[in-house]
């Protein structure tokens, strides 16, 4: 078979790895492609050039002093109307910050502990799980990528793939197809989202469904027939069998996780909120030896991706001793502290 | 990291937020603001068409919509701009946007670093170099690796597709690699 046209510039430009091999980012990238390079001499030049565009030249921008800029905004803001924000009290200015960092951070819980889904023996549905504590990113066949969180699972049919079924708790970053609008749609036991293009989370644990959208916008359409919008920043719960419903902003109190980077980022969250984010990634049940032990707030990363690790963490922040047995674990006071 | 998200800055100017609005003035004017000049060579006439521009904007926030681009979308507006209104104010002798630009997209020696690859390049000579580039190359290469633009924003600002930034690129490139190389021979001649 003959690939020449396939290595083109965009090919190389596009990947990754090409990127850091040009820059010597990363050994195993730097190696790949020095022996890549060797083998395939008959595309040297190609990759010469597309080394150059990524190396590219070196500018020191010489931008504008923010004083200068400054100056000049509070030349503009009288003219539109506007009042300096300099003039605001300061708590004016946090609340909008905090929103743009919340929806800057994408973050996605869902959870949803029962879920009877009956297309499971259909041969055409294709089935992607994890399990307790794995991390998976997946490209689905239009281009949507997927990154699914532990003990999750998504499927779908062949001939639609994107229309998505959810157990768990995943992140989507869909593909938009302007060319003909096709939508993109993700179901779970509670509410169906449905979607133009855009980065959102959706977490069906805890017998309801969270969604934080990120970007661009959404409908949801909740099992008791409700329809809602959703705009950037913001985070709809459901349950079905509560038939409860919070719309609200997401602030950076609100607990969430950050666990696609393999880190779990809690702010002052007490520590059972935190074992239940391991009860439902790991499948383990939690005991403490006391229960004030439950309300000791965390603050910070935890690796998730090594529940030896992650316990080890969270035995240093709380002072707690952690006991896995099997699978449970016991959270004790640590005589030491 | 990032902290605003451009899609969360332009939803909340759009909104009409004071501190949105600041906050896009204070990321996009100083990087307008050096392209405005590069390509007019005109700094008052610049400022005074970045302020129009940022208030216009701002008064015209609700009619346009979701923009899904908004680096893209400023820097081409606003050279949209900066154009008519030097083309305005040299009505009586009409000139075309590519003569406007022939003169102008230089490169002083400070706005260059030298890489490791050239080191043998002092950047005076870099700077003429590329200075010597198309009009074309030369604005292509400041989107690129001035602004930090992606090939892909460079096309919808510059007007063509894809695959011909990345030809611009490529070109523009290889005729510095060439000049330099040469530069080298050079000076190795000279030495001996």
């Amino acid at each position: 078979m003959d690939n020449t046209n396939k290595f083109d510039l965009q090919y190389f430009l596009s990947d990754m790895s090409f990127k850091n091999w040009a820059k010597g980012l990363n050994k195993n990238d730097i190696a790949y492609w020095n022996s890549w390079v060797q083998h395939n001499p008959k595309h040297i030049e190609t990759v010469e050039n597309a080394k150059a565009i990524v190396v590219g030249i070196n500018f020191k921008p010489q931008f504008l002093s923010n004083e200068k800029v400054d100056q000049e905004l509070s030349k503009i803001l009288p003219k539109i109307g506007l009042k300096t924000s300099t003039k605001q009290p300061l708590t004016k200015t946090r609340p909008l910050n905090k929103t743009i960092y919340f929806s800057a951070a994408a973050i996605v819980l869902i959870l949803l502990s029962w879920t009877s889904l009956s297309l499971l023996n259909d041969h055409n549905t294709i089935t992607h799980k994890t399990n307790f504590g794995e991390i998976i990113d997946l490209k689905l066949p239009d281009g949507t990528s997927v990154v699914l969180n532990g003990n999750s699972e998504i499927f779908y049919e062949k001939d639609n793939p994107r229309l998505i079924n959810l157990k768990g708790e995943a992140y989507f970053k869909v593909k938009s197809i302007p060319s003909t609008n096709a939508k993109f749609w993700v179901t779970t036991n509670d509410l169906k989202v449905e979607v133009l293009g855009t980065q959102f989370h959706v977490n069906t644990r805890e017998q309801k469904t969270n969604v934080v959208l990120d970007e661009g916008s959404i409908h949801l359409e909740f099992k008791n027939g409700d329809v809602t919008k959703m705009i950037p920043g913001e985070m709809v719960s459901f349950s079905n069998k509560s038939n409860e419903v919070v719309h609200k902003k997401v602030t950076v109190e609100t607990p969430y996780a950050l666990w696609r980077g393999g880190t779990y980022a809690f702010n002052e969250i007490p520590l059972k909120d935190v074992m239940l984010n391991l009860e439902l990634t790991y499948g383990l049940e939690v005991r403490y030896s006391s229960d004030h032990l439950k309300d000791i707030p965390i603050s910070g990363g935890i690796p998730n991706q090594n529940l030896k690790i992650c316990i080890a963490a969270i035995e240093k922040a709380t002072g707690t001793r952690i006991i896995n047995k099997g699978n449970i674990l016991q959270v004790q006071e640590n005589p030491i502290y | 990291m990032e902290l605003h998200s451009d899609e969360t800055l332009w939803y909340f100017f759009k909104k009409g937020e004071v501190n949105a609005f600041s906050l896009l003035f204070k990321k996009y004017y100083p990087q307008l603001h050096v392209y405005g000049i590069k390509l007019s060579n005109a700094p008052s006439l610049t400022e005074d068409c970045l302020q129009n521009f940022f208030i216009q904007l701002y008064e015209d926030r609700e009619k346009k919509g979701t923009i899904k681009n908004l680096k893209a979308y400023l820097f081409v507006s606003f050279k949209r701009r900066l154009i008519k209104q030097l083309q305005k104010n040299q009505k009586n002798i009409p000139i075309s946007e590519a003569q406007f630009f022939k003169s102008n997209f230089t490169f002083s020696t400070e706005e260059i670093a030298i890489h490791q690859e050239i080191q043998f390049l002092c950047t005076t000579t870099l700077s003429q170099l590329i200075n010597q580039l198309s009009p074309r190359q030369k604005e292509v290469i400041y989107l690129k690796y001035y602004s930090n633009m992606n090939s892909k924003d460079i096309a919808e600002v510059m007007d063509m597709n894809y695959q011909s930034v990345l030809n611009v690129l490529q070109k523009a490139l290889s005729k510095l690699r060439l000049a330099s190389e040469n530069q080298q021979l050079k000076s190795i001649l000279k030495k001996s």
